[in-house]
């Protein structure tokens, strides 16, 4: 096969016990790969009812077709398994250079099971395949993990040999089995949604390393350069693209709070006077930024490197991010960039979800704010804007400390405790991310439909050409996310693939790299199949149609624009678009259409 | 993405490994470093470099392929690898791949 080595690593921590299996040709055709493969796997070893957090969760590290061939940004790779934070399917991407080094040492998935017994780290580089001691490395932050990691290998490693092997590892919220902890990979970069680091955690499992001196080809080799060339062409002259190089996220902040459309005080705004300094994208490149970083194979190199003056913050991270910069900052009613970079650190360093972990914070900070939080249960009062109290839950929450203790388990759960539920800005457990939704309509139907829960990369804004008008928005949101199932299978890099370059370049890539023919219809129907396996999952793990609501807040009090979602007009017409019956459960001819059984599972 | 380039060029397969220009990934500078000649010693004694503010091994910047560097061989067979500016005239892939311009090619 071209682009799949073919390959998977399953690890049975319990035991200790490795095993290498082939990975189907049928099963790449059909899910391709990602997200789809890794879905696949999950539905037929997982049952969806299984204890996130208990021994008989998987979890997934899953690479495409086109990860490690050098595809413009084609580096990323998916980490599939079941929520600790939604109880719903979860598959956060994650860029840097840990899914092409996967492929070079020799696998396109590597699944874990069950539980070690005591801390261990993943050791893999080409046929050497080893579960090693990480006592000493429990409870560290995540760059002193990648540091002792890096150092204690170079011991029978060269300099060149560490600085092509990719380390993934949580931080001490993982091992806390906080809710919202996520994956950290190769310096700063995170597999954030769904709390994937508490699973991680709760597997006893601190850091994987993964290299190897393989190769990955691609079936004809002319024509894929020549791919290759006119892509980087495209990029050049792209103005999009061009602002993505120079400010990655960074031009967002100030776009959406121009707007209106930006997170503020716990959604209550959608306008924050505090980031009218981010309206210029340069204010943040020159106060922070080291320098930009790109993913395996991409031209782009959206990342930026940050760093501040502050002794008591001494790493340099990735970010922060625009998400972060919202659900941290304007969300939590301040500012301040230099303090935004101290909660994305401490969430970077202590591996924790800056969407959730913000929304989180904020709903505390309301809650507060209203007398409905009482300070003798906070330890100090904690208000918006109050950023000392947030740095010091924040590290509280990694492990699990005073009303951390609280925290850890979620935003949704805090508001429960203390009678509001309907205070947490949050869909399915997950955070909402920082487009207000009540700026852009469907914006709402998305965070609410989409299977993962609260997420904005599962769909895309409509902010494109072609997409602008609201008529078209249900449609295109259906449309949508089905194609972004096959983003996330291939994989391609949402950022780039879901703006000017959407549509039939996924294919391209596909067919020039397999050399198999995807058709466009093919592809549509895997996309639409993927989406609809993950709704069957989230059924069979307790989901109804109750769940696909938004916050109170954002359906009857217009906050922003004098705008609510009117979700029970958009709701029912989405899942009539899909074949699905009023209650959101894909109809039987649906199924069928598909390949699906009643179950969920692929019909063969 | 010159790696990629560089070994698609000269193996037909995508393999860092094998590519006759390896990138080296500091914190906040990178470093390219070409395949040069062949050596069949190590160096009796080597000093750390610091460049552009990142202090690194004498290896990492030296271009040679010795017996005791990773770098610059062939994974399985340990043969040296040496750039060879893709042919006469020079027309380096590296180069054409790379988005930033961090490489250039020099007539001497």
């Amino acid at each position: 096969m071209f682009g799949w080595k073919g390959k998977i690593l399953r690890i049975d921590l319990s035991t200790g016990n490795r095993s290498i299996e082939d990975l189907s040709p049928d099963l790449c055709r059909k899910f391709i790969g990602g997200r789809g493969a890794g879905l696949k796997l999950m539905v037929d070893e997982v049952d969806p009812r299984v204890d996130p957090l208990g021994t008989q969760n998987k979890l997934i590290f899953a690479t495409g077709p086109l990860t490690g061939t050098g595809v413009p940004a084609g580096g990323r790779f998916v980490v599939v398994s079941k929520s600790p934070l939604s109880n719903c399917i979860a598959n956060p991407c994650c860029g840097g250079y840990f899914g092409p080094n996967l492929k070079f040492a020799g696998y396109d998935v590597l699944i874990l099971e069950g539980q070690s017994p005591s801390p261990v780290y993943l050791y893999i580089r080409d046929d050497v395949v080893e579960l090693r001691p990480a006592d000493h490395l429990w409870g560290k932050l995540s760059t002193d993990t990648e540091h002792a990691l890096r150092k204690e290998l170079g011991d029978s490693l060269d300099d060149w040999e560490l600085n092509d092997l990719s380390v993934v590892c949580i931080g001490p919220a993982g091992e806390n089995l906080v809710r919202f902890a996520c994956i950290m990979a190769d310096g700063g970069r995170a597999a954030g949604r769904s709390g994937l680091g508490a699973v991680m955690g709760s597997k006893n499992l601190k850091a994987i390393v993964a290299g190897g001196t393989g190769q990955v080809d691609v079936a004809d080799v002319q024509k894929y350069q020549q791919a290759v060339m006119d892509f980087l062409e495209e990029g050049r002259t792209n103005r999009v693209l061009r602002t993505r190089r120079m400010y990655g996220t960074w031009s967002l902040p100030g776009r959406a709070n121009k707007s209106g459309t930006q997170a503020t005080r716990n959604f209550q705004e959608g306008y924050s006077k505090a980031f009218e300094w981010y309206e210029d994208p340069n204010n943040i490149r020159d106060h922070i930024r080291v320098r930009d970083e790109a993913c395996f194979g991409c031209p782009f190199a959206c990342s930026k490197r940050s760093r501040i003056k502050d002794p008591d913050y001494p790493w340099t991270t990735k970010g922060p991010e625009h998400e972060s910069m919202a659900l941290l900052g304007s969300n939590c009613g301040f500012g301040d960039l230099d303090d935004i970079c101290r909660a994305n650190y401490l969430c970077n360093e202590l591996g924790m979800d800056t969407i959730t972990a913000g929304a989180t914070i904020s709903c505390a900070m309301e809650m507060f704010e209203s007398g409905f939080l009482p300070e003798k249960d906070l330890g100090f009062p904690m208000g918006f804007g109050n950023t000392e109290a947030m740095f010091a839950l924040l590290k509280k929450t990694a492990v699990r400390e005073d009303f951390g203790e609280i925290l850890a388990e979620g935003g949704q759960f805090v508001a429960e405790r203390y009678g509001h539920p309907e205070l947490f800005m949050g869909v399915k457990g997950m955070g909402m991310p920082a487009w207000h939704p009540q700026g852009v309509e469907i914006i709402g139907l998305q965070y609410a439909t989409n299977n993962v829960g609260g997420s904005h990369t599962k769909a895309t804004l409509p902010f494109y050409d072609g997409r602008r008008d609201p008529a078209d928005h249900i449609k295109w949101t259906k449309k949508d996310q089905d194609y972004v199932a096959l983003v996330d299978s291939a994989i391609l890099c949402w950022i780039i693939y879901h703006g000017p370059l959407w549509g039939e370049k996924l294919q391209v890539w596909l067919n020039v790299v397999t050399g198999l023919d995807f058709g466009s219809e093919e592809l549509a129907l895997i996309g639409e199949k993927i989406w609809n396996m993950e709704r069957l999952f989230n059924m069979k793990a307790g989901l109804t149609a109750k769940d696909d609501a938004l916050p109170r807040r954002m359906t009857h009090e217009p906050r922003v624009k004098g705008q609510v979602v009117h979700m029970d007009r958009m709701l029912p017409e989405y899942y009539a678009l899909r074949g699905w019956d009023e209650k959101g459960v894909p109809k039987p001819d649906k199924l069928e259409e598909l390949g699906l059984t009643e179950g969920g599972a692929d019909n063969p | 993405m010159c790696q990629v380039a560089c070994s698609l060029a000269h193996t037909g397969s995508v393999n860092p490994q094998r590519s006759r220009i390896r990138v080296f990934v500091g914190e906040e500078v990178c470093l390219p470093v070409i395949a040069g000649p062949y050596t069949e010693a190590a160096c009796n004694s080597k000093e750390n470099m610091v460049i552009n503010g990142l202090e690194v091994d004498g290896c990492v910047v030296c271009r040679a392929s010795c017996p005791v560097k990773s770098a610059f061989k062939e994974p399985d067979t340990g043969i040296p690898l040496k750039c060879d500016f893709c042919g006469d005239p020079p027309d380096p892939e590296c180069v054409k791949w790379c988005d930033p311009d961090a490489l250039t090619l020099v007539e001497d």
